[in-house]
């Protein structure tokens, strides 16, 4: 029976049900509830009461468990159920059954354990509920307490949402910032799931004043520029008070144009994906004049004619050295022109410019770096060098090789990669796998924190994909993809993605490191427009034929009355 | 089974109220076995068709008239303003009486001429029937000579009925009146067979087709309720028809 004392400590929620036993699994019990009000969903948080052994606490401890399914043990007869037009309980009611509480079922639950501040995690207390015992439905502010390892608006948190099988807004989920940075992220979904309007969201936190980041964003697709409008919002500034500085947020787009890489940031295995089937020969004479040319630029940029000269002057020295050689001149020839033609005048590749490091990298700066209008092949270039900088700048910064310049980063940064199977596929090493991959494993030690972004993580690679501690995952229909899924993420549980192809649009399963417990969240609404949407293809056909598109067109194609010299020199 | 349909007719009579019988017997609290009049017994001797199987028949439960000479008497009369409680049950069961089956011995005098010279020579061939007690009805006769029913039950009565109670026809009103219940609780009055739970806990071979009868009276009863009925029907038709012969 309830004891007068506990309940005047702690209110408790009404009882919704009462335990009938252990489950089919271990950690798992079942309980009966007549749920009248339809509020034990899949998914939802219960627990019940276990007075703590050692009695030091002066409230029992509430052991947590979630919905798994709902079985039915007591449904109308099928054959009530004949006639379309009546309601069962109206045949039910025609042979004497009192129409309220009809149904029974059955729910199991997943015990998660009873919450522990300290540790702030979950204990299990290794036995399911007696049976009898009452179970309550979890009430809001205790799952804003424990579900999430911040509250919302704290430093350091990210509000992204509100737990789905609340009301909106109940009961709001938050990462812990600093576990997203230091173990990285990954968000995962098929198309049309939401991907980019999540990140957008947890960007949109991470410039919140109380968190003041330092965010880049890789953006194959060109989507985040919307971010633009980002410093418009007063949410993203703060004023001064006393000693603290005013802030205001900063979002830089990079047009496609100003994303270049230095050539002489490159390196061996750049060059080897840059310019695909060099022969044994060429490789050889290249990789000696690339070590020539940096020797004698000694650090100071170098371009591809000093390149060119530096693989004239190695083969004459080869030559030299072997009198009796083979003549080179054809393998020469052939290198040169591809370096010419790679390089040379290239819209990406130049000899002096490129992403300033302490430009692109700053706190309370979001910047998002289109690679739109940038080849495949050049795009994992781009980010294979962009990275190899950052993290050799905050080696360096950190191991305290360097105080200030090009170089010197004396912050964590937050890099958001979007299509990330493009730079880390399965199966397949390209350019950018190995620097992601170290990023990924020591990020942690020097404060470069890696979001995944993708929507076939089938395609990326396995340990790219387990590397990321914290799981956004959201619909996946795809079998292959929500395999890859299970094998990559031992954080979640299998009946939570099963879920998978059951969460809608905007729908998000959150797991690891950034939250206490994982949670199926419904994101919350974007502050800043959204730019990811897929075009209206008939409303833009229809616009086609407008009056005013018709008339401008006709005005545009009409030859110029007579004068036929001066329509062809239009 | 529209066949059936024009049968049933006549089960549901309008008019007077008519005695077809006395209790003689019970098996058990709501299992009362009636003797039929006989000839020269009352002075409308009932016919077959008036106690035909699913026959709805009431008997009259007497509870507090102990005593009170005139009030029996006024209700005897039908002209007593007091409310009447009646158990309301339904004919399941028919059976027809013999002694002299079997006895074929030496016999004076044939079956007419019995009649003839010994009149006072009780005759013990009966026709006894089977009746379910379904529920209650509570009525009150109006000065009109209308009767207004009070309440209605369906279960398991408290009251036992008496050896000797008449056993009457019921009218057509007060079968439907039987059947529509209006909670306090509900807005609109709905049909109610509250009964059927015990009918088929029972364990009889006829009570099963006796509800199917009783259903095919209220589809004639209550039209707008066809296809509530027919969920009942068509399931115990099912079980009663299909699973058993499949």
């Amino acid at each position: 029976m309830l004891d007068p004392a506990i309940t005047s400590i702690r209110p408790r929620s009404r009882a919704v049900g009462i335990t009938k036993g252990p489950g089919e699994n271990t950690h798992e019990y079942t309980f009966v509830s007549r749920d009248d009000e339809q509020e034990l969903k899949n998914g939802e948080y219960v627990y019940y009461e276990l007075a703590d052994p050692d009695g030091v606490l002066a409230e029992p401890r509430r052991v947590l468990g979630r919905v798994l399914k709902r079985v039915p043990l007591q449904l109308y007869p099928d054959t009530f159920l004949a006639e379309p037009e009546i309601a069962p309980s109206e045949v039910a009611a025609m042979v004497g059954f009192d129409s309220h509480a009809n149904e029974l079922f059955e729910l199991h639950v997943a015990i998660m354990g009873y919450y522990d501040p300290i540790s702030s995690s979950f204990i299990n207390p290794w036995i399911p509920p007696q049976s009898g015992k009452q179970i309550f439905l979890a009430d809001h502010e205790m799952l804003t307490n424990i579900l999430s390892r911040k509250r919302a608006g704290e430093n350091g948190s990210a509000t992204i949402g509100s737990l789905l099988t609340r009301q909106p807004n109940a009961v709001p989920v938050v990462l812990s910032v600093k576990d997203v940075v230091s173990t990285h992220l990954a968000i995962i979904a098929s198309t049309g799931a939401g991907k980019s309007y999540l990140a957008s969201v947890l960007v949109e936190e991470l410039m919140q004043p109380y968190n003041k980041a330092c965010v880049l964003i890789i953006d194959p697709h060109g989507e985040y520029s919307t971010l633009e409008e980002l410093p418009n919002f007063s949410q993203f500034s703060e004023a001064g008070e006393g000693k603290r500085p005013a802030y205001s947020a900063t979002v830089r787009v990079y047009k496609p144009e100003q994303v270049k890489v230095r050539i002489s940031s490159l390196d061996m295995g750049d060059m080897r994906h840059l310019l695909t089937e060099m022969t044994e020969k060429q490789q050889h004479l290249l990789s000696r004049a690339l070590r020539k040319v940096r020797s004698d630029k000694r650090g100071s940029p170098w371009g591809a004619q000093d390149l060119l000269h530096a693989i004239k002057a190695v083969a004459k020295q080869k030559g030299d050295e072997e009198s009796e050689g083979a003549d080179d001149s054809s393998t020469i020839h052939a290198l040169t022109w591809r370096i010419e033609q790679r390089f040379v005048d290239n819209f990406t590749f130049d000899d002096t410019q490129h992403l300033d490091l302490p430009e692109i990298f700053k706190p309370g700066q979001c910047t998002v770096l289109p690679l739109n209008e940038i080849d495949e092949r050049d795009q994992q270039v781009v980010v294979a060098t962009l990275l190899r900088r950052l993290n050799k700048a905050r080696v360096d910064t950190e191991r305290g090789k360097v105080h200030s310049g090009e170089s010197y980063l004396p912050y964590p940064v937050f890099v958001l990669i979007e299509e990330a199977h493009h730079f880390a596929p399965g199966g397949a090493e390209v350019v950018s796998t190995s620097i992601l991959k170290q990023v990924l494993a020591e990020g942690r030690k020097f404060g470069i924190g890696v979001g995944l972004i993708s929507q076939r993580p089938g395609k990326l690679d396995a340990d790219v994909l387990s590397q990321c501690q914290t799981q956004c995952i959201m619909r996946i229909v795809n079998e292959i993809d929500q395999k890859s899924v299970a094998a990559a993420i031992e954080g979640v549980g299998r009946d939570l993605l099963d879920n998978l192809p059951a969460l809608s649009k905007g729908q998000v399963i959150i797991a690891g490191a950034a939250v206490n417990t994982p949670v199926i969240c419904r994101v919350r609404s974007r502050i800043t427009r959204h730019g990811g949407e897929s075009k209206d293809a008939p409303d833009m056909w229809r616009q086609y034929f407008s009056q005013e598109s018709q008339e401008s067109r006709r005005r545009h194609d009409a030859p110029l009355n007579g004068n036929r010299d001066f329509n062809l020199l239009r | 089974m529209p066949a059936n349909h024009n049968e049933n007719l006549f089960l549901l009579v309008e008019g007077p109220v008519m005695d077809i019988g006395k209790i003689v017997k019970s098996y058990s609290h709501i299992n009362y076995v009636c003797q039929v009049y006989g000839p020269r017994e009352v002075s409308q001797v009932p016919a077959p068709p008036d106690y035909a199987f699913g026959r709805f028949v009431r008997i009259a439960v007497r509870s507090e008239q102990n005593g009170d000479h005139d009030a029996y008497i006024m209700s005897a009369l039908g002209k007593s303003s007091e409310p009447q409680t009646y158990a309301v049950g339904v004919i399941y069961d028919t059976i027809l009486v013999n002694p002299e089956f079997g006895s074929l011995g030496p016999r004076l005098s044939n079956e007419t001429q019995v009649e003839l010279f010994s009149p006072d020579y009780i005759s013990e061939k009966a026709v006894l029937i089977y009746v379910m007690v379904l529920g209650m009805l509570e009525q009150r006769a109006l000065p009109g000579g209308q009767q207004e029913i009070l309440s209605v039950m369906h279960g398991v009565p408290l009251l036992s009925l008496e050896l000797g109670s008449d056993v009457q026809i019921m009218s057509i009103e007060e079968v439907q009146a039987f059947h529509y219940f209006h909670d306090e609780g509900k807005n609109q009055p709905y049909l109610h067979m509250g009964y059927i739970p015990h009918i088929i806990a029972q364990r009889n071979s006829l009570l099963p087709i006796v509800t199917l009868q009783i259903i095919d009276q209220l589809e004639q009863l209550f039209p707008e309720n066809l296809s509530l009925l027919s969920i009942v029907k068509r399931n115990f038709a099912w079980r009663l028809k299909v699973e058993t012969t499949g």
